[in-house]
């Protein structure tokens, strides 16, 4: 009889990681009690939030100047692209703060394109110049959503903004295929 | 009966002012009794530190110290006066290797930014009432990572990623099942038998009963 050879059977595979487990006390548990939050509590945390008065605009304005920097460290670098996830990073965290802070602030338009947007980033291998002049056009638009204060989905000129940034990715990845990162 | 969030003392880590200042008022609109802040990671150590709140939440991305790191510290660093303490990590990114990412370093939820008041609650009824146990190995400490394991299970290649060398042992087991026999055959042999080793060498030869160990 012959095996692989791997030692990979079962019977005869290298032991692998010990794990202990340990269940800690449960101390919010212990301080809370049972029965959930009542539907008016919340209700008026929604209401909070909906009623929200805070002006995005400045900290949207902030986080485009850091995509700003981070395109013109790229632009700068020999052949004007990177595979470097130091510089992808400047544009991609910036990018992730406006999905992230828009709507919490009443401006959906903004998540829904910077979203897009870190997706892009996110299956890229190379950012070159070409994906640059992408970046720019969501940067382009996410400005113009400010300024103009869109707040909210941006109605069909919204939907029409999002598709068309949308087709320019789809248009990238046809034409650069290899540029596409291998799925996690 | 509803829960009574007044004894509860959470710690808030997060570098933008105006969402900090709606986590905060969001928990207390709960009903949290204390609302602790911090700025970033580093600020957020040291009053977790001091305080030994009941639960953290912290943003991902900050200065000195990202919310990534402020949980390794509190799972690992010998200071930390609660390794267990629940920690709700809040980020705007949604994929996979990031969630894979933020998991690894010990976080018990991940609450996707933008969020609504019920999702922050939802986060917070999870750690109540579905607490996970910790698991310590040599490179992790942290809740345990599988939040779709089945118990019952207790063989090797338990992991999602074992697949294909599940897949693999499953047909060398039953290619090495079918040599052996195979061997049996030739050797005129039932499945109890046992034979020596010079045998197994001449299997092709015809055996007889003095080959056969019964010892």
């Amino acid at each position: 009889m012959t095996n692989s050879g791997d030692n990979n059977d079962h019977f005869n595979m290298k032991p692998r990681r010990k794990a202990e487990f340990h269940t800690p006390p449960n101390r919010i548990k212990s301080k809370v009690g049972t029965g959930g939050l009542a539907d008016d509590i919340l209700n008026k945390a929604e209401a909070l939030l909906e009623n929200n008065t805070v002006d995005f605009r400045p900290l949207g304005e902030l986080y485009l100047e850091s995509i700003t920097r981070g395109v013109d460290v790229v632009r700068d670098l020999p052949g004007s692209e990177t595979s470097d996830e130091y510089h992808i990073s400047n544009i991609l965290f910036p990018a992730m703060q406006l999905k992230a802070n828009g709507g919490m602030f009443h401006y959906n338009l903004v998540t829904s394109i910077a979203d897009r947007m870190i997706q892009f980033l996110e299956v890229i291998e190379v950012l070159d110049h070409d994906a640059l002049e992408i970046v720019k056009a969501f940067q382009t638009t996410i400005r113009a959503i400010l300024l103009g204060q869109i707040r909210g989905d941006g109605g069909a000129r919204g939907q029409e903004l999002l598709d068309a940034l949308n087709a320019a990715c789809y248009r990238y990845l046809e034409k650069y295929p290899e540029n596409r990162s291998k799925p996690v | 009966m509803t829960y009574k969030f007044d004894k509860l003392r959470v710690l808030v880590v997060e570098d933008n002012t105006p969402m900090l200042e709606i986590c905060k008022a969001l928990l207390l609109t709960f009903g949290v009794g204390e609302v602790i802040s911090a700025k970033n990671g580093e600020v957020g150590y040291d009053l977790f530190c001091k305080e030994n709140p009941d639960l953290v939440i912290a943003d991902w991305m900050m200065s000195p110290m990202d919310g990534i790191s402020l949980t390794r510290r509190i799972r690992n660093d010998m200071r930390s006066p609660n390794q267990f303490v629940p920690i709700i990590l809040m980020t705007g990114f949604s994929e996979k290797k990031r969630v894979v990412q933020a998991r690894d370093s010990g976080v018990t939820e991940f609450l996707v930014k933008p969020f609504t008041a019920r999702d922050l609650y939802k986060r917070v009824t999870q750690i109540i009432e579905r607490p996970r146990q910790f698991v310590k190995s040599e490179d992790f400490f942290g809740p345990d990572r599988r939040r779709k394991a089945d118990m019952s299970y207790n063989g090797p290649y338990k992991r999602e990623t074992d697949a294909a060398q599940a897949a693999a042992q499953k047909v060398r087991m039953k290619t090495a099942s079918a040599q052996l026999s195979q061997l049996r055959q030739q050797a005129g042999l039932s499945k109890g038998d046992r034979i020596t080793e010079d045998k197994l060498k001449s299997k092709t030869e015809p055996m007889n009963s003095s080959d056969i160990d019964f010892n």
